[in-house]
């Protein structure tokens, strides 16, 4: 019976409006956070897939001791591939020449992810996807030239003699830095036995490579963990990248917004489910009057909630994997061997959300609802947006509670929510002042006027309440469309349209003449040459360093680069450098140097220490003159020590250079490879592809972000004009009786709520320029700059918004015949 | 002759208000009986406390002071759900302004108190009521399709479906026309007979109040008849 009951109550209450609105506003906030989080996973998913590629695997264990069967076991048990390198450095001999290199010794199912491409010629460039077989091995480019050697040829390896096959194109897990140590070597593992090169007490470096679904993984890396002795130590894959640094930023900004939208529906769903309450309160007396009990009375509305709370959860759900599964289908499209796996995180943590919501914010009003007593059958309650406390509180709960859910970070939820706590407060006290302060300019006004300041003046609390969500609405639009901008911008600065994607290293003085004529022919630019010349750094202040410190220990000290830095000299400041103390060379600057921060603060560096370099034998000392900071995201070259021109001018170096090449150029590398063997190019083409695409989905969900936070404005717009319907008909119907005019009763309405309007988009500019300031300081690290176009648009915005909407919903009303009007206001 | 059995006694009824300054007594020192069956107006100005002592011999409110039994149930020691129970299966309600919930139709508005109370064959005894008081073809008309003497037959067939012992009617005619509320007056009193219902009505309308039994005139939140109890007129 009672099921019947609330059953038809909800069917009929569904035309009038509010439970859609809280039934959109739960849908929305569902939706929005299981499709963000499930994106932002998926996106996190393919960059780890991408730093798989680079590590040629999706976990590697390294080891300084020889490789155990136990681990191999323990994998292939837990389903996952495996594959075995060894890597050291050892020298080549080829007739009477020699080279240092370093060896890497891999199995049959090297590499695990990613593309080795190996190409059967002297000449690198095209390879093909081929694998190393025993007695075979396969060199960087330089090492033909350096040995003197062609395909075909024999080099000697300790005790082996091997044949040299060809030229290493791509090697998905080399170094990634641009200044690469000895020549690489690649070798199959089955020859290292025979060359008798592995001793006791030899430096070898083993790897282990896993490969297998996350869940494989970490189930492996769980088991693994306790038992891993001091030699071995899991390898982090490289999330330091451009790509690592702009997809964190993306995924802090995507939950960030995607909380703001969810706090915005949450309102709506609050406003709504208030009106709703304080609509349904003289049938609830009546069916109080007529035997309910207050347990039935909830058991009916509660159960009306839940039907909502149940639909829009289901909606949410269908809805955020629908986008979940676009945004797969774009990444895969971008970066082909993507594998997309389902997760219930983005589940759950939408449905949490959608019931904390729903708990405290809707809940509230429908419970105060249950406690209507029947006595107030006999009263003519008149209807009141008030306030409740406690609501309030549970609604401010519930914020916090998100904030928590979604950042993981206590502090950080308690901080952000005390500031928007603060934010609230000054906005509701402004308000009312300002609200109050429109009597005296009321005076004098025309009637139409003073009708829509008295109108804000009379809804005093409400307006204030009213004005803090509709500032909140604009203040969130503007502020996601201000930095969703800025950051597209930022990251498409990075890597701008025809960024250099083609690095050359090692060239030669004499070579520079050559690499010129080749580019004017082929119409290449090529950038800035930067001097290198490799030196150590041996003391600071005669003080001798324990440790050299080189670029590569930034990166976990890879294994096989030298420890060397690359040493330059330039009397420019490079773009991507930021001098933070002291000063850049002047014409004047003799034998002084400019260090990075980072290993300035790691080395314990200062202005004005002396540092001691070591170059080829020959010590030289620099004076410490400036720190600079250094984007390490960008692609560009990058040096820890600068020096003065004048300190290396005399040291041999050779120099790196970048151009851009189009796609359909490719060819021209192996040209360029023929003509200087001994340079080596290095190809971020696909570094820069990657990014562009990643950038570009980015981009589609913060566009979609901004699109769930118009709506979830619009949303709490909607639900505040509708809460005020009742009062607004019964007042039009007075002012109707009284022979108030349509166009003076139309002015007025329009008035009120472009004064509404305009206020919230002040406040919601004031709000959004502090914000931006705070966000582009704090949390991108990006220059502040003042935002000219929000200052107009967001009052415009504002005024055109509310405006709108507002006008939209009371249209209807306005077009009520003043004695229908009446007549429903007197019956009601 | 057989003693009348008294169904709705109440002693030294007091209700006062929490206001700004203080407390205000809205209802002095109010005694009375009504036998079952019997048919009582409350007659008064406006604010003249009657709709006061409606819900307090109803159970809507408890007394401030004083005790009020309906039957054997004390209603000044009862819970509100206690009291709620009791309402659905002894009480009918017509409001002056009918109170029809506007998302139900006619009859289902009619149904709603006995579906509350569990009554199975709530459906046919709400068409069965509809007939009687001739809305029958109105079965599916929402409230607002209804004019006001519809609505407010309507709330009389809701009144009278679960055929409560005691029907309190709070000004029923008051918001209709002279000839429609006569009509429903007329439809009031006639299932009231039928059913044998005590009836209890507010009223500040002479006529209306002259069709009851009796009468208690209050004034100021007090009985203004003799000894506080008397009887006013004999209808």
């Amino acid at each position: 019976m009672l099921v019947n009951i609330a059953w038809r109550l909800f069917w009929r209450e569904l035309h009038r409006g509010e439970l859609w609105v809280i039934g959109f506003a739960l849908f929305l906030a569902v939706g929005s956070v299981v499709s963000l989080s499930g994106i932002t996973q998926s996106v996190n998913s393919a960059l780890k897939q991408r730093s798989a590629q680079f590590s040629a695997a999706d976990r590697v264990l390294r080891s300084s001791q020889p490789f155990d069967s136990e681990v191999i076991t323990q994998a292939v048990a837990q389903n996952l591939k495996v594959s075995r390198q060894m890597q050291f450095d050892s020298m080549l001999f080829a007739g009477d020449k020699m080279q240092l290199a370093t060896i890497k010794a891999v199995d049959d199912s090297y590499p695990l992810r990613g593309e080795l491409q190996l190409n059967r010629s002297s000449v690198a460039g095209v390879g093909d996807a081929i694998s190393t077989q025993p007695g075979e091995v396969y060199f960087e480019a330089r090492l033909f030239d350096l040995l003197n050697l062609q395909v075909g040829d024999k080099v000697e390896l300790g005790m082996s003699r091997l044949t040299v096959a060809g030229v290493i194109t791509q090697e998905p897990d080399a170094p990634l830095s641009v200044f690469g140590g000895a020549p690489r070597v690649l070798m199959h593992l089955d020859d290292v036995a025979a060359t008798e090169i592995v001793q006791p007490g030899s430096r070898i470096a083993y790897r282990y490579l896993f490969a297998g679904t996350e869940q494989q993984l970490s189930q492996f890396e769980e088991l693994m963990q306790p038992q891993l002795n001091a030699h071995q130590r899991w390898q982090k894959l490289d999330n330091q990248s451009a790509i690592g640094g702009a997809l964190q930023r993306a995924e802090r900004f995507l939950l960030l917004s995607g909380l703001l939208g969810i706090v915005l529906a949450a309102c709506a769903a609050a406003v709504a489910a208030s009106r709703y309450s304080q609509r349904h309160t003289q049938s609830v007396a009546v069916i109080k009057a007529l035997g309910a009990t207050t347990r039935q009375i909830r058991l009916i509305y509660g159960g009306h909630l839940l039907l909502v709370v149940a639909f829009s959860l289901v909606c949410g759900i269908i809805a955020g994997q629908l986008a979940i599964e676009a945004a797969q289908f774009g990444i895969q499209y971008y970066l082909g061997d993507f594998r997309s796996a389902f997760s219930w995180r983005p589940i759950w943590l939408g449905s949490l959300t959608c019931l904390i919501c729903a708990i405290l914010f809707a809940a509230r009003p429908m419970w105060r609802l249950a406690g209507t007593a029947a006595i107030e059958v006999l009263k003519n309650t008149t209807l009141k947006l008030e306030l409740d406390k406690l609501q309030l509180l549970t609604g401010a709960l519930a914020i916090w509670a998100l904030m928590w859910l979604f950042s993981g970070e206590f502090l950080l939820s308690v901080g952000l929510f005390l500031l928007c706590a603060l934010f609230a407060a000054l906005l509701m006290s402004v308000a009312a002042l300002l609200v109050k302060l429109a009597k005296p300019v009321a005076a004098g006004q025309s009637s139409a006027r003073r009708l829509a300041l008295a109108n804000l003046r009379r809804r005093l609390w409400a307006n204030s309440f009213q004005l803090i969500t509709f500032s909140l609405a604009i203040f969130l639009t503007l502020l996601l469309y201000f930095l969703r901008a800025e950051l597209i911008g930022q990251w498409q600065q990075q890597i701008p349209e025809g960024a250099p994607n083609q690095f050359l290293v090692n060239i030669a003085e004499p070579q520079r003449a050559v690499l010129n004529q080749f580019a004017a022919e082929h119409d290449l630019v090529t950038g800035q040459y930067y001097p290198v010349v490799r030196g150590r750094l041996v003391s600071v202040n005669d003080e001798q360093l324990q440790q050299e410190a080189t670029k590569e220990q930034r990166s976990e000290q890879r294994v096989g680069i030298g420890r060397e830095l690359n040493l330059t000299w330039l009397a420019q400041l490079p773009d991507n450098n930021q001098v933070v103390s002291g000063t850049w060379f002047d014409a004047k600057s003799s034998a002084q140097v400019s260090v990075e921060s980072e290993i300035a603060q790691r080395l314990d560096i200062k202005l004005g220490d002396t540092l001691a370099f070591s170059i080829g034998g020959q010590q030289l000392s620099a004076t410490v003159s400036s720190i600079r900071k250094v984007d390490w995201n960008s692609l560009q070259p990058n040096f820890y020590m600068i020096l003065s021109p004048d300190v290396l001018a005399d040291f041999p170096a050779t120099y790196i250079t970048a151009f851009y090449l189009q796609p359909e150029q490719n060819l021209l590398l192996n040209q360029l490879a023929r003509l200087m063997p001994t340079v080596t190019v290095i190809s971020v083409d696909n570094i820069i592809q990657q990014v562009n695409s990643i950038i570009s989905q980015v981009t589609i969900a913060l566009s979609f972000i901004l699109l769930i936070i118009c709506c979830a404005a619009a949303l709490v717009l909607v639900a505040q004009v509708q809460a005020t319907l009742e009062q607004r008909e019964q007042e039009l119907a007075i002012l109707r009786t009284l022979g108030a005019r349509h166009a003076f009763l139309r002015n007025a309405l329009l008035l009120e709520f472009s004064l509404l309007g305009g206020l919230a988009g002040l406040f919601a500019t004031v709000l959004a320029e502090s914000m931006l300031f705070i966000v582009q300081q704090r949390a991108f690290d990006l220059p502040f700059t003042l935002h000219y176009t929000l200052w107009w648009l967001g009052p415009v915005l504002g005024i055109v918004l509310v405006t709108t909407l507002g006008w939209l919903q009371l249209k209807r009303l306005m077009r009520i015949p003043g004695a229908v009007l009446i007549r429903r206001v007197l019956q009601s | 002759m057989t003693t009348p059995e008294v169904h709705i006694k109440a002693t030294n009824l007091a209700k006062s208000v929490k206001v700004a300054d203080g407390s205000l007594t809205i209802l002095h020192d109010i005694s009375l009986t009504i036998n079952r069956g019997e048919s009582v107006a409350i007659v008064g100005a406006s604010g003249s406390g009657k709709s006061t002592l409606l819900s307090l011999l109803a159970g809507l409110d408890t007394p401030s002071e004083g005790e009020v039994f309906l039957g054997r149930h004390p209603l000044h020691n009862l819970s509100e759900d206690k009291r709620a129970g009791i309402r659905a299966a002894e009480v009918g309600f017509v409001f002056q302004s009918f109170l029809l919930l506007p998302s139900l139709t006619a009859l289902e508005n009619v149904t709603l108190p006995a579906e509350l109370a569990g009554i199975k064959d709530a459906k046919a005894r709400g068409a069965a009521l509809l007939q009687q008081v001739g809305l029958a073809a109105r079965a599916d008309f929402f409230p607002s399709q209804l004019s006001g003497g519809e609505q407010q037959r309507v709330a009389i067939a809701r009144a009278f479906i679960t055929q409560p012992a005691v029907l309190f009617a709070d000004e029923p005619s008051a918001n209709l026309d002279a000839q429609t509320g006569q009509k429903v007056e007329d439809l009031l009193f006639k299932l009231n007979k039928e059913q044998g219902t005590t009836l209890i009505l507010v009223t500040h309308n002479a006529e209306l109040a002259a069709r009851c039994q009796r009468q208690y005139r209050m004034q100021a939140g007090r009985f203004v008849n003799k000894d506080n109890e008397g009887l006013a007129d004999v209808g």
